[in-house]
């Protein structure tokens, strides 16, 4: 059974361990709106913060460089740092995008950043960080039958930023979009493959 | 939702397409909603694809300017508010508020919009009209969204009665009497190409920027923001596709104020 | 407010506008209306027309304020030149502003989960487009929305709504009107969840009696207020698809 559930509801009597709720009086209550599945005793936010952990994928821009550190803005509160080594043989520009997977979390928000490559020429789209799974999709689903049917070359970030370059980037921006705007429907992957379809 | 790199606007301009498919010369969808604010005697909201403003008029009896001592006031102020955009910081009216406050203030008042004369009361009083203009959500064009909303509130003010040294309203407050419409019409340069009524993403990526206000027959105000030139033979052109909207526009501002 | 010319606020039992002692002006909210926010609320309270959004959490500036352990809040009041009736504001901050501002932060810093978002700035913003009395009451509710309606990590949904002495009478949610003339005058601002009061203010002059009365008819009112709150949050997320 899934419902929806708003901040200070209760979600279960009983503490129970679920990010984004918190416990009191022995009971545990949601604290943001969320989708919760009481089979699978999950909360997933429908509007929230992107709080970044170990091994996700991400996408950002180099803000500055100094002594070799250069700092990636990843959302308005999160930021990325690359520490390049002296066998490094990447090397940016501030303003350059770059996708990069998190190897640390130094704090919620502040990361360090591994496997870290240029992406050159395209995009960069802002959607909300909390549709993100809905355009990976399970199985990655979703972000392959959009890879597939405009021709794009498409990079998510679980930070919300997602780079698309070079296909039918126009048809691209707008199934994200409706993504974004639908993401806590049903038949959604269907809905976004017909509209790919039509609009080839 | 943010499209970030310009880079990218500017290669679908070269090949003569916008964003949402939308024409080199087209407005976003324009939604204007009147009399939204009852304390206000006249106010206005004016949509122009997500950005979205909203002007306010108060009627104030204030003594007259010592140098026009048989006129009216006529006054614009504008706010850029926080809320409209992560950009906008809090504090005294920015550099970019004021100059979208003076640049509509000037295009109405070059217009003889209002009959300023009409607002005088007696030799020591005359009202004066405020104009506030709101902007609550930022995603480009503020000039022409903002000129559309102050032109709008005023075409439906209300002047109150100035009784026993009161203000009063009434039912049968008579209208602010409007003898001319401006309408403007902003273009931008990105690389090679001029466009008309930038959203936010295009407004990042501009070099130049060309806000024209107009009455049907005459060019009532210029204002040229940003570095970057403009030759004389695009300012012709743009002066040209100005007009071809004014009809439009007019329009839009006509119906409301039958209403 | 001078009790000459005062006009009548009670007319057999019912309030001038016809309203019951205990009952709220119309209240209608809307979540998400501004798209650059990260959340938003627009409300509609009786006369009264309000914005609310919120930005965050970000950076905080200036630096030297940055709380490595929590986020800082800083709240905004702010009434337009065009809310009132009788006058044309001049804008920019006013002491009336500035102490409603901080009393609505102190609101919101204790509601907020500020240990989930350390080193950053959330920003919460509400202008008043169109007051007639309760303007920082409706402030706080569509503040509430707008949290929610931006994910930030809450407590709870908090509402606000005034009660007032009129005379011999106790009545709830006073227009401007009965603000001016009232003798007593109580904005309120409350978690539902345990009931716990967040805001209050008072002058005038209640019995201890009144004082009780008083807080239940606000917790009574605060819940349809409530409902209204969660109903233009579930509205975001009807269903779409056909």
């Amino acid at each position: 059974m899934k419902k929806i559930v708003l901040p200070g509801e209760l979600i279960s009597n009983g503490i129970k361990k679920l990010d984004h709720t918190y416990i009191s009086n022995s009971n545990t209550y949601a604290a943001v709106v969320g989708m919760y599945n009481e089979e699978r005793g999950t909360l997933i936010p429908l509007e929230g913060v992107w709080l970044p952990n170990i091994g996700e994928g991400v996408v950002g821009a180099v803000t500055s460089e100094r002594n070799n550190v250069y700092r990636v803005m990843l959302t308005d509160f999160v930021e990325g740092l690359i520490i390049l080594d002296r066998y490094s043989r990447e090397y940016f520009k501030v303003g350059d995008v770059i996708r990069a997977t998190i190897s640390e979390v130094e704090r919620k928000n502040r990361v360090i950043l591994e496997r870290y490559s240029l992406l050159r020429g395209g995009i960069l789209l802002n959607i909300k960080p909390v549709k993100i799974p809905r355009v990976i999709g399970r199985g990655d689903t979703m972000i392959k039958q959009l890879t597939d049917l405009t021709g794009s070359q498409i990079v998510v970030g679980r930070n919300g930023l997602i780079w698309i370059n070079k296909g039918n980037v126009d048809l691209a921006i707008s199934a994200l979009i409706k993504i974004e705007n639908e993401a806590h429907t049903s038949g959604l992957t269907e809905r976004i493959k017909q509209m790919l379809e039509t609009n080839r | 939702m943010d499209i970030i790199r310009s880079g990218y606007i500017k290669e679908l301009l070269e090949s003569g397409k916008r964003l949402e498919s939308r024409g080199i010369n087209e407005f976003r969808q324009i939604a204007i909603k009147c009399d939204t604010l009852g304390n206000a005697e006249g106010s206005t909201q004016v949509d122009i694809g997500n950005t979205k403003v909203l002007a306010g008029v108060k009627m104030v009896v204030e003594e007259p300017h010592s140098d026009t001592p048989d006129e009216g006031n006529f006054i614009v102020s504008a706010e850029l508010l926080p809320i409209a955009s992560a950009g906008y910081d809090v504090g005294p009216p920015s550099p970019s508020a004021i100059e979208l406050a003076r640049v509509i203030d000037r295009g109405i008042r070059a217009g003889n919009c209002i009959d300023l004369k009409s607002l005088s009361i007696d030799k020591e009083r005359v009202w004066s009209v405020y104009v506030d203009l709101y902007v609550l959500n930022y995603d480009g064009n503020l000039f022409d969204a903002g000129t559309l909303a102050v032109m709008s509130a005023l075409s439906r003010t209300k002047i109150p009665k100035f009784e026993n040294e009161e203000i009063v309203h009434t039912e049968d407050d008579k209208p602010l009497k409007i003898q001319n419409t401006v309408v403007s019409t902003t273009f931008c340069k990105l690389g090679s190409k001029i466009i008309l009524d930038p959203n936010g993403a295009e407004e990042s990526a501009m070099s130049t920027r060309l806000t024209i206000a107009t009455d049907g027959s005459c060019v009532r105000a210029l204002q040229k923001g940003l570095g970057g030139s403009f030759s004389v033979d695009e300012i012709n052109n743009l002066v040209d596709i100005s007009f071809s909207k004014y009809e439009e526009l007019k329009e839009q501002i006509k119906a409301i104020s039958k209403e | 407010m001078s009790h000459e010319n005062k006009p009548e606020l009670v007319i057999n039992g019912k309030r001038a506008d016809g309203r019951d002692f205990e009952e709220l002006r119309p209240l209608k909210i809307e979540a998400g209306i501004l798209k650059n926010a990260g959340g938003s609320a627009y409300l509609e309270w009786g006369n009264n027309k309000v914005l609310a959004a919120v930005y965050g959490p970000k950076e905080v500036v200036p630096k030297h304020l940055t709380d490595s352990s929590k986020a800082i809040i800083k709240c905004r009041y702010s009434m337009a030149p065009f809310s009132s009736l009788s006058e044309h504001g001049r804008s920019g901050p006013n002491r009336r502003a500035t102490e409603i501002s901080k009393v609505i932060r102190e609101v919101f810093e204790n509601v907020i989960m500020l240990n989930e978002y350390p080193g950053s700035e959330i920003d919460i913003f509400i202008e008043i487009l169109q007051g007639d009395g309760g303007t920082r009451t409706a402030g706080i509710t569509a503040a509430a929305v707008a949290l929610a309606s931006a994910g930030i990590a809450i407590r709870d949904l908090v509402y606000a709504v005034s009660a007032a002495k009129i005379g011999e009478n106790l009545v709830i949610d006073p227009n401007m009107l009965e603000d001016n003339y009232s003798d007593a005058d109580m904005p309120v601002a409350v978690s539902p969840k345990n009931n716990e009061i967040l805001l209050l203010q008072m002058d005038g002059g209640y019995t201890k009696e009144e004082l009780k009365s008083s807080f239940e008819m606000i917790f009574k009112a605060g819940k349809k207020i409530t409902d209204i709150q969660k109903e233009s949050i579930r509205k975001l997320y009807e269903s779409v698809s056909k």
